[in-house]
């Protein structure tokens, strides 16, 4: 569905992204994720045509961007970052307009205005001028216009940026649903959005694209994919150095001292060290109160593979 | 066609808008009265030889009301487009930028020629009312309407390409009525001490001398070539502006 190879942007000597390379897949749902400023937005800016790419390839839909444009955007369904819209219409208004302006055929704009009135919870406000909406309808009445003509593909900057919780689940329940017959490539700061409604994740920074997996996957890449909590009767650095001598444990941190020393212990990765810990600690004859796997976060993840 | 949309959605935003309204009243009061005025003035000194049309467009009241509305009308064509972000969700729908520009611009001549209506009524008011009969000069009036549709057409391409220039509506004004005054003013050099060809060649482009020649009802095919050929030339240049605007940014 979208095909990138050596996608770079500048703007006036200032490079925004460098040598992008990803595609994703019919059916998908692939979350952008990367801190302010890494390029996200002009990456989509880019995948829906309205910006060309200084260098590099991009496919969207089997057509290129740049020379095919008008293929592009009849395939696309777009909700730009801080929903633009004309704030002197009515919603219902607005969205014939936008689905007239799609090519949606005569016979069935009525249909389609309702099924995207339905699907984003608008029927109460069909009557109202977007002017006067709350953040949380505009951010609907942006989507309810990217999907309007029923795109193969839709490309979502920070749909949830600005939403309250339920209004965030709502739209995350949507995504998920939309996903079953759409392409879908959303970006967000968002961590735990990308987590549930995401096949898979691209996490960017400085312009480069610094993982590309499910968030299952990265997870894992971040230390082994988790850490052990221990609390043990024994002297602090005694337990340490003991338990760093066990294979796979690559790191032994003591984060509370005292007649109970508590430990984290990260292993290799996809290694599983507890039966390890645990005959160590029947061995030395420390009493145990506490051992809990922590899952890494894709928090975790994130910070590890952006940090400078 | 996404042009007739997007001309729907152009012409229709003049009528929702408060301003719009404002313009509308301001120009029909101000015609009317100053139709008025001339009327009465001919009544009483029993001038024979003008009509009172031609003695309305013929002066400077006229040509400050053309000059001043069209700004006023396409000063946001763009501009809050590009204000309001939105310029990036119309053209990553499925339109070409001509289809913008020529939107934009027939939406703001339909608006434009709206504001002239008034003083078609008025003529008409006049015919209907007075006693003795003063009858409408269907030929000088026609020609009368067709020059101001023919200025408006280039001033409101004027209009339309300041307002791509800039996302600020009052500096987009401003720039449009420089530059509309700026062809105007071609029409006072004869007055200076010029002679010979070149007071020939600028008397063409002189919107003064076109609007006597058209209100005495003489038609003149020069003005036509010229106002639709750098009406043509200035919509060209704001599809080629937008284009550039969309790809550098």
């Amino acid at each position: 569905m979208i095909e990138v190879q050596n996608l770079s942007k500048s703007y006036s000597g200032f490079r925004a992204v460098q040598n992008l390379n990803f595609h994703v897949n019919r059916g998908e749902i692939v979350g952008f994720l990367g801190p302010n400023g890494a390029g996200k937005s002009t990456t989509m800016k880019i995948l829906a045509g309205y910006q060309p790419p200084t260098d590099g390839q991009v496919n969207v839909a089997g057509f290129d961007v740049v020379s095919q444009s008008l293929d592009v955007r009849r395939h696309i369904g777009y909700m730009p970052e801080n929903v633009p819209l004309y704030n002197d219409m009515r919603v219902d208004e607005f969205l014939r307009f936008r689905a007239r302006l799609k090519n949606v055929p005569k016979a069935k704009l009525k249909e389609r205005v309702e099924t995207v009135k339905q699907l984003c919870s608008l029927k109460d406000v069909e009557r109202k001028i977007i002017g006067t909406l709350s953040k949380g309808y505009r951010q609907r009445v942006g989507l309810a216009d990217a999907m309007v003509h029923d795109p193969d593909l839709l490309i979502l900057d920070e749909p949830t940026i600005g939403l309250d919780p339920h209004q965030i689940r709502a739209v995350r329940e949507l995504i998920k649903d939309l996903g079953k017959k759409h392409t879908i490539i959303l970006s967000t700061h968002i961590l735990s959005e990308v987590e549930m409604t995401c096949n898979r994740v691209l996490i960017i920074n400085h312009g480069r694209i610094e993982a590309s997996d499910t968030p299952a996957n990265l997870t894992k890449l971040v230390r082994g994919g988790g850490s052990l909590r221990l609390e043990i009767k024994a002297p602090a650095a005694d337990a340490k150095t003991k338990l760093a001598a066990v294979p796979d444990i690559e790191e032994v941190e003591v984060t509370a001292e005292g007649e109970w020393a508590q430990l984290r212990i990260f292993s290799k990765p996809g290694a599983d060290i507890r039966d390890n810990v645990y005959q160590l600690v029947k061995k030395e004859g420390w009493d145990l109160r506490e051992m809990a796997r922590e899952r890494a976060t894709l928090e975790e993840a994130f910070v590890e593979l952006t940090q400078d | 066609m996404a042009f007739w949309t997007l001309y729907r959605r152009e012409a229709g935003s003049y009528f929702i808008s408060p301003v719009a309204y404002v313009v509308f009243f301001a120009t029909a009061i101000g015609i009317g009265s100053y139709f008025n005025f001339v009327f009465n003035y001919f009544n009483d000194f029993g001038i024979r030889q003008y009509t009172v049309l031609q003695a309305c467009v013929n002066t400077f009241f006229f040509w400050l009301t053309l000059m001043v509305q069209v700004p006023i009308i396409t000063m946001r064509v763009f501009s809050e487009e590009f204000k309001m972000g939105t310029i990036e969700m119309l053209l990553t729908a499925p339109v070409e930028e001509w289809e913008v520009v020529l939107s934009k611009f027939f939406g703001a001549l339909t608006f434009f020629v709206t504001l002239w209506i008034p003083l078609l009524f008025n003529l008409v008011l006049l015919s209907t009312f007075s006693n003795p009969h003063v009858p409408i000069f269907w030929k000088p009036t026609g020609n009368t309407f067709l020059l101001v549709l023919l200025i408006g057409t280039f001033y409101v391409s004027i209009g339309v390409f300041t307002s791509v220039l800039t996302k600020n509506q009052i500096i987009a004004a401003i720039l449009s009525f420089a530059l509309i005054f700026l062809t105007f003013s071609i029409s006072f050099i004869p007055f200076l001490n010029v002679t010979g060809n070149v007071r020939d060649l600028l008397g063409y482009f002189s919107a003064l001398e076109q609007m006597d020649t058209f209100s005495k009802g003489v038609f003149d095919s020069r003005p036509v070539i010229f106002y639709l050929s750098a009406t043509v030339f200035l919509l060209l240049l704001t599809q080629r502006l937008l284009e550039a605007r969309r790809l550098k940014s």
